[in-house]
């Protein structure tokens, strides 16, 4: 009997050193059995400066449960701007668990790892180097196409291209140009995202008032991060190149005392289309009928059309001859050609017959010298 | 001195009055200068007209052509009115068989110049009352003779100008008319020929001249190649 009690005291003590290594094997076995299974980033690449996220998910392969003490993340550039898990935590087995941290990306364009660090409550830790890239590549802005010349109110389209040169998406994004006396239309435009080497096109309407700079102004988001690029196109107001062109020519004027009659041709020698063409006198004659004004309509390149206006004027050498004309945006313009006309003095009383102070001195002269002549023959 | 009032009204008793007499010149000399003078002074007012009818391509020469036209409308009266008239009375007597010394024929026109005067005195008058009110086209090209004859046809056809053209015509034809009734007893009384005769004498050329004047009003002057 005393045997078999030993054989117990001994494989009690046994038991008490032997289970507890087993244990702890146990144990050390199921921390490497924690793995990282998927990380993943907003945004995907970063911008100098940017703030964002790094969630990394892991997973118990283990078949027990694991305590996990604290999950932090640490780099010596990249800033990490969210606490660390500190809680000890059990990840039980084949379970998965994610954390998430918040990091500041201040650094230079390159590549940094970020290092994802787990402790284990009983033993052994985790070390998980993440790849984040920052990229200082903002979006590209392109003028495809703008008029020459921009004119005082002409309405011109401009086209913009926007382009993505990033390794990333960006979202949210938004173009409006802007300027000093400068009218667009639409305001903005919503594109929204753009995939990595893509690009959108968008077109606005330019309306300039004055000279100055036009600028494009493209808002977009990178993760959480705004962002906006802009260019400046210099507007300089001059004359277009291929604007509409009246010309005068083949001038007559015919005279009818104070009244003066106007004809001649207007001829469209640019290379637009001149629309709603009209033509009057100026400020300085009194227009008449029946041709106070006169309405030519639409003028092709090099088409002309005869006109005829009806004004009357005193003391007037040159006359104002006003040509007005649309484009097609519905822009007015207006250009004056000074016709020199023979002048109607002041004072000048236009009859058409003879007056009669002048009948009256014919008669007089021809009632003394027929007198005269009378009383030569009657006195021989 | 000569008794006016019978040469204007009584022409047959003034030249009746000259009558076996040696003609004098000096009085119908002296008439005809101051016609001369009068048509000098006219053109000198008229000449005006002509210089804002240059001034595009003669920018400065307005007294050069004062002084020309003063010269050439002195000359072409003593010319015209005295000496060519008196000329055309003598020849065209000539057909009636009329006898008398040419200079004497020349006195007797130069005393019927009277009325002309008075006539170029009024028709002056007359002008310069109708001169503002003349629209003077301006000359740009004066190589081009259709252009100078354009010019002249709108100065010609301009309405005040068109006006005192008809009036001084007008005016004209009868103090010409009332020179001619002088004539008449003048070249009588010159050339030993009958009243009728006298009469077809001076009607011809004042006929001549009065029909020319119209002409020229209506039609205007030609200029060589601008038609």
């Amino acid at each position: 009997m005393a045997g078999f009690r030993e054989f117990c005291i001994l494989i009690t003590i046994a038991m008490v050193f032997v289970l507890p290594v087993s244990a702890l094997e146990q144990q050390q076995t199921a921390g490497a059995q924690v793995m990282v299974t998927n990380v993943s980033m907003d945004p995907q690449v970063f911008m100098v400066g940017d703030t964002g996220t790094i969630a990394i998910e892991v997973i118990n392969n283990g078949a027990q449960s694991v305590a996990i003490r604290r999950a932090t993340m640490f780099d010596e550039e990249i800033m990490v701007d969210s606490r660390p898990y500190d809680t000890t935590t059990y990840l039980g087995a084949g379970n998965r668990m994610s954390f998430t941290f918040t990091v500041t990306a201040p650094v230079d364009e390159g590549i940094y790892y970020p290092t994802f660090s787990m402790d284990f409550r009983d033993s052994g830790y985790l070390r998980y180097p993440v790849k984040l890239q920052v990229q200082d590549k903002p979006l590209k802005i392109s003028v495809i196409k703008k008029p020459d010349v921009f004119m005082d109110g002409k309405k011109e389209n401009v086209d913009i291209l926007i382009g993505n040169p990033r390794d990333n998406a960006v979202s949210g994004v938004v173009v409006y140009p802007s300027g000093e006396g400068i009218e667009t239309t639409p305001s903005s435009i919503f594109i929204g995202m753009i995939a990595p080497d893509q690009s959108q096109k968008v077109s606005f309407s330019i309306t300039p008032a004055k000279s100055t700079d036009l600028e494009i102004h493209v808002d977009y988001m990178n993760g959480i991060n705004s962002h906006s690029e802009v260019i400046r196109i210099p507007v300089d107001l001059g004359d277009s190149k291929t604007r509409a062109e009246l010309i005068l020519s083949n001038i007559q004027v015919e005279r009818s005392g104070s009244e003066y009659t106007l004809s001649g041709d207007v001829t469209n020698a640019g290379l637009e289309v001149a629309n709603a063409v009209v033509i009057t006198s100026g400020d300085e004659v009194t227009p008449l009928d029946p041709y106070r004004k006169y309405v030519v309509g639409t003028l092709q390149p090099d088409d002309f059309s005869g006109f005829e206006i009806t004004f009357s004027t005193e003391g007037v050498g040159n006359v104002p001859v006003v040509v007005s004309y649309k484009d097609n945006d519905g822009k007015l313009y207006t250009t004056t050609t000074n016709i020199n006309i023979p002048s109607v003095r002041a004072g000048e009383q236009e009859t058409g017959d003879l007056p009669i102070t002048m009948i009256a001195i014919i008669l007089a002269c021809a009632v003394v010298i027929g007198g005269i002549v009378w009383y030569s023959w009657r006195k021989r | 001195m000569i008794n006016l009032l019978d040469l204007l009204a009584r022409p047959e008793r003034f030249f009746s009055s000259l009558e076996g007499k040696e003609p004098d010149l000096r009085i119908p000399a002296a008439i005809a200068i101051v016609g001369a003078i009068i048509a000098a002074i006219a053109g000198y007012a008229m000449s005006g007209l002509y210089t804002e009818l240059y001034a595009g391509i003669a920018e400065g020469m307005g007294p050069v052509m004062g002084i020309f036209i003063i010269i050439s409308a002195f000359i072409g009266f003593l010319v015209m009115w005295w000496l060519v008239m008196a000329v055309v009375f003598f020849l065209i007597s000539l057909l009636f068989k009329g006898r008398g010394k040419f200079t004497h024929t020349l006195a007797n026109t130069g005393y019927g110049l009277v009325p002309v005067i008075i006539g170029s005195i009024v028709t002056t008058l007359v002008f310069l009352s109708y001169l503002p009110r003349i629209v003077v086209p301006v000359i740009r090209n004066i190589q081009d003779p259709a252009v100078i004859q354009e010019a002249m046809q709108e100065l010609m056809h301009d309405p005040a100008m068109m006006e005192y053209t008809w009036v001084s015509m007008a005016i004209s034809a009868l103090f010409l008319l009332w020179s001619a009734n002088i004539w008449i007893f003048g070249v009588k009384q010159a050339r030993n020929i009958t009243l009728k005769q006298a009469c077809i004498t001076v009607a011809i050329p004042v006929g001549a001249f009065i029909i020319y004047t119209l002409y020229i009003a209506v039609v205007g002057v030609p200029i060589p190649g601008g038609a």
